[in-house]
């Protein structure tokens, strides 16, 4: 690796109103490496990087590149200047090809006037050939998957001659198995001579991918670290600005009465295939039962029935008492249950309503809230700011609208507006979901204080990790039923296998 | 739903679902035109025959993939029979009346402003900026080209005066839509009332009581050397308006420019996402603003086809009469697609043509004819015949970051 700079970002500031995005950030990158930028939620590493990529103009500071001072006004001239950007939410259009996207904007033609599809194919083949991003060319994007989409976008930054590719969050929306490929990519990229800026904020990939790594903190540069050396919790206190737990630190349950006895409970989807069959499980005060799987198992399906959004057959009982298959949600809101969705966007708020709109959701038509029909938003209002105290709601008051939140502090709504309620059970489908370390912390350690509060919680997630360190029983759910129960300190590897089906003969 | 048609595995001589569905719809048509002169079949058994093999075509392509032309097959057989019945037990000289070659100039030029108009408001909502100002932009054109043709003794400057007016108001739609980001269906309502006004406006103070001056200069027709002395051809095509051939011309250029050239592809991009358009440095606003303003120009056009072109240098208030929301509708039946838009265009000045002649032996019917083009267009918006599915960011004003 020669040690030859290529991009240097000098006391970069950015103001928007009420706000410091990025306050005096310096930043540099040199040939062939990755530098990976870290930073919480709203730390000011995309601001950063739309000023490099043109989209955004900064209020102060100066970019070079190649020792050449740039001035940017649009992505173009980043293009030009070598600078490719793969942005977290892909900028490809499905109903056009996979070459029709790449080509985009710089487009072969015949004759001069005519697309050159042919070309387009034939050099995205080339592309694709060399630096081992397998796409097909003909293929509409709509049709491939993220991954590939993922490639595509890469090429469509490598097909503009970019020398300097910036990643923005890029393993978000990768499975575990596509995020290695990508770290294949990214390593035959450097390897090329191409450098490379990976924006993160998990702590493991950063110290998996980079070379480098540069902590933003509320628009503060704070450090440049290299990896070796640097550890998972010094960049957490980096990034955060004191000591996180990244173990969650709880006593032992003491587990009360049964608060949830689900049995025999079976649900179909919407093309009437059985997607749970047959599944039996309690939970009881003052624990947190976590159900593991990988996505698709019907856990999705299992959390609409038990939340009145699915009919079911077989029986479901809240504190004891019964409830029907068919009842709606408001059936099992009022029976006891409280629910954390898995989508806060779609099931979770009301985006263009205010905060205390959202928070009222449930009890909008009751009183205090309304009476004989009239709202009475003033009390909202109060209340609302009182949970935003209560809960730490930071970003906005009680007529912000839930949309202009960061995604930490919209999940914290939902958290407050279901545990103001004071459920019987409390479901908790994928809490932390696209959170940054903070905010896990956070939602970590309210579920735990519920527990402790007696609340029976049933926790469903994706991730191993957070069900082996929150939950005090495991099930484990494989193609629509329980393959497997343990206790607080099952192993890893035990479970990791019968999520994938290995013990599936022994359960049937 | 794209220009690109999935390349067929074709082992030996087999015709593919898609081709055996639009045979089906053409033999749909057929059992129809079968009972009508010059073939003028008399007995129903004719246009049964041929309706069910249109329906056998249709389920058979409908089963093997080519679910969308498959049931359009399917309905052209059912109605292709109905009408042919219908048709067969009518005295052949009623029939001889109604379906004469000259009912095929008639369709054409009845179809010409909807054409205009529909290929207006594609470009337009294909860069993502919905246009229901046509009705008005036609309006405009239809007024201003008879009064520049009157006023400078040419059709051809008149042409270019109802192209301006058309542009210019097409250009109010685009200064709304995009750099107010107003809601586009108001802008464009507000347009088609703003045309209203301001052509009854001028066309009072400009002449008064008196009416548009006869000899005004007009669009002239075009004689094709030998068709025009065939049998049925020349009646039918061997003497139509210039801006009729300019119409039918525009549809494959449409095509081309719009799916065949960068320039169409970033139109394209622009109405289905522009920030991915923006982001590799395709300027979303201008390309919104020559789309919506051509849009205004060719609507123009098919303003100043009723003006100056068909009815031969005249003009009355509100001339257009909804044309601008009919040719909306093929549009939309034309599922955002020059040749769709063209085929919706013929089909709704069939339907039109139709209601003009049929009074002969039937009002009722005739009158039932008439609300063909919006029964159609029901249909296609609900998704019966294959759903017509509008560019994603169709009516999303773009917001830079």
């Amino acid at each position: 690796m020669v040690d030859e700079t290529v991009l240097e970002l000098r006391g970069i500031t950015k103001v928007y109103p009420g706000i410091v995005a990025d306050d005096h950030v310096d930043f540099d990158l040199k040939r062939g490496e990755v530098h990976a930028l870290l930073g919480e939620n709203g730390a000011g590493k995309s601001t950063l990087m739309n000023i490099l990529y043109g989209l955004t103009k900064p209020d102060e500071g100066e970019i070079v590149i190649a020792g050449k001072q740039k001035s940017f006004t649009s992505a173009k001239d980043a293009i030009a200047a070598g600078i490719g950007m793969v942005h977290q939410h892909f900028m490809l259009i499905p109903v056009m090809t996979v070459a029709e996207n790449i080509v985009l904007g710089v487009e072969p033609t015949r004759e001069g006037v005519f697309l050159d599809e042919k070309g387009a194919e034939e050099r995205v083949r080339e592309l694709s050939h060399q630096f081992g991003l397998a796409v097909d060319p003909t293929a509409l994007v709509a049709n491939t998957t993220v991954g590939q989409q993922q490639r595509v976008e890469i090429l469509k930054a490598l097909y503009r001659g970019a020398e300097i590719l910036i990643l923005d969050e890029p393993t978000a929306v990768l499975t575990p198995q596509e995020a290695g490929e990508l770290f294949e990519i990214v390593r035959s990229l450097t390897a090329d001579g191409k450098s490379v800026i990976f924006i993160s904020h998990k702590l493991n990939e950063v110290l998996e991918i980079a070379d480098r790594i540069t902590v933003l903190r509320r628009g503060k540069k704070i450090d440049t670290v290299p990896r070796e050396g640097a550890t998972e919790e010094g960049l957490a206190r980096m990034m955060v600005g004191r000591d996180v737990l990244l173990r969650v630190d709880k006593a032992a349950a003491r587990p009360g009465e049964i608060a949830l006895d689900v049995r025999e409970v079976r649900v179909v989807d919407e093309r009437g295939l059985e997607k749970v069959r047959g599944v039996s499980f309690t939970v009881r005060n003052g624990e947190i039962v976590a159900i593991a799987g990988v996505d698709g198992n019907g856990q999705t399906e299992l959390i609409e029935a038990i939340t009145g959004l699915r009919p079911f057959t077989g029986t479901v009982a809240v504190g004891g008492r019964p409830v029907e298959g068919n009842a709606t949600p408001r059936r099992m809101l009022d029976a006891g249950i409280g629910h954390i969705p898995e989508d806060r966007h779609r099931r979770g708020l009301v985006l263009e309503f205010n905060l205390a709109e959202n928070l009222a959701l449930h009890d909008y038509d009751r009183e205090p809230d309304s009476k004989h029909g009239w709202l009475y938003p003033k009390r909202l209002i109060a209340r609302a700011g009182r949970l935003i105290r209560e809960f730490d709601i930071r970003g906005g008051g009680p007529l912000t609208l839930a949309r202009a939140l960061s995604g930490g502090n919209q999940q914290k709504v939902v958290v407050a507006r279901e545990v103001e309620r004071d459920p019987t059970v409390l479901i908790a489908a994928q809490p932390t979901r696209g959170l940054d370390v903070g905010a896990i912390e956070y939602v970590h350690r309210r579920l735990v204080a519920e527990r402790d509060a007696g609340h029976a919680i049933l926790l469903v997630s994706l991730e191993l990790e957070e069900v082996l360190s929150l939950a005090d029983r495991i099930l484990v759910m494989y193609e629509g039923q329980i393959v497997g129960e343990h206790g607080a300190g099952a192993g890893e590897e035990e479970i990791g296998l019968e999520m994938l089906g290995g013990r599936k003969a022994a359960a049937a | 739903m794209t220009n690109h048609v999935q390349p067929l595995t074709t082992r030996g001589w087999v015709p593919s679902p898609r081709a055996i569905a639009i045979a089906g719809g053409v033999l749909g048509v057929a059992a129809f035109w079968s009972t009508i002169p010059p073939f003028t079949a008399r007995s129903p058994v004719v246009p049964i025959v041929i309706g069910v093999l249109a329906v056998a075509a249709g389920i058979w392509a409908t089963t093997r993939g080519a679910r969308r032309i498959g049931i359009g097959a399917i309905a052209a057989g059912v109605i292709g029979i109905g009408l042919g019945v219908v048709a067969t037990r009518s005295s052949s000289s009623n029939l001889n009346t109604v379906f004469t070659a000259d009912l095929i100039a008639q369709i054409l030029a009845f179809a010409t402003p909807l054409t205009f108009g529909a290929l207006g408001g594609m470009v337009s909502e294909r860069s993502g900026v919905v246009n229901v100002g046509l009705e008005g932009m036609m309006l405009m054109g239809a007024f201003w080209g008879v009064y520049v043709a009157d006023k400078s003794g040419s059709w051809a400057v008149g042409i270019l005066g109802a192209m301006v007016a058309g542009g210019l108001f097409a250009l109010i739609h685009a200064v709304w839509s995009i750099h107010f980001r107003a809601d586009q269906i108001i802008s464009g309502m507000a347009i088609n009332f703003l045309a209203l006004g301001v052509t009854g406006y001028f066309f009072e103070q400009l002449y008064g009581q008196q009416n548009i001056p006869s000899g005004v200069s007009t669009v002239p027709n075009v004689r094709l050397p030998v068709i025009s002395r065939w049998h049925f051809l020349g009646p039918a095509i061997g003497n139509l308006n210039l801006l009729i051939w300019v119409g039918i011309l525009l549809v494959p250029l449409s095509y081309v420019i719009l799916f065949k050239t960068p320039i169409g592809l970033r139109v394209r991009a622009c109405g289905e996402h522009p920030r991915a358009a923006d982001t590799v440095g395709i300027d979303v606003y201008k390309v919104r603003y020559a789309a919506v303003t051509t849009s205004g120009m060719l609507a123009a056009l098919g303003g100043a086809f009723l003006s100056i072109g068909y009815l031969g240098g005249s003009f009355t208030e509100n001339m257009t009469e909804g044309r601008g929301f009919i040719a909306l509708a093929a549009m939309i039946f034309g599922n955002w697609r020059p040749f769709g838009a063209w085929g919706a265009a013929l089909l709704f000045g069939f339907s039109t043509a139709l209601a003009y002649r049929l009074p002969v032996y039937s009002g009722s019917a005739a009158t039932l004819f008439q609300t063909l083009p919006y029964v159609l267009t029901l249909i296609a918006v609900a998704g019966v015949i294959g759903r017509s599915v509008p560019p994603a960011a169709d009516g999303r004003p773009y917001v830079k970051q």
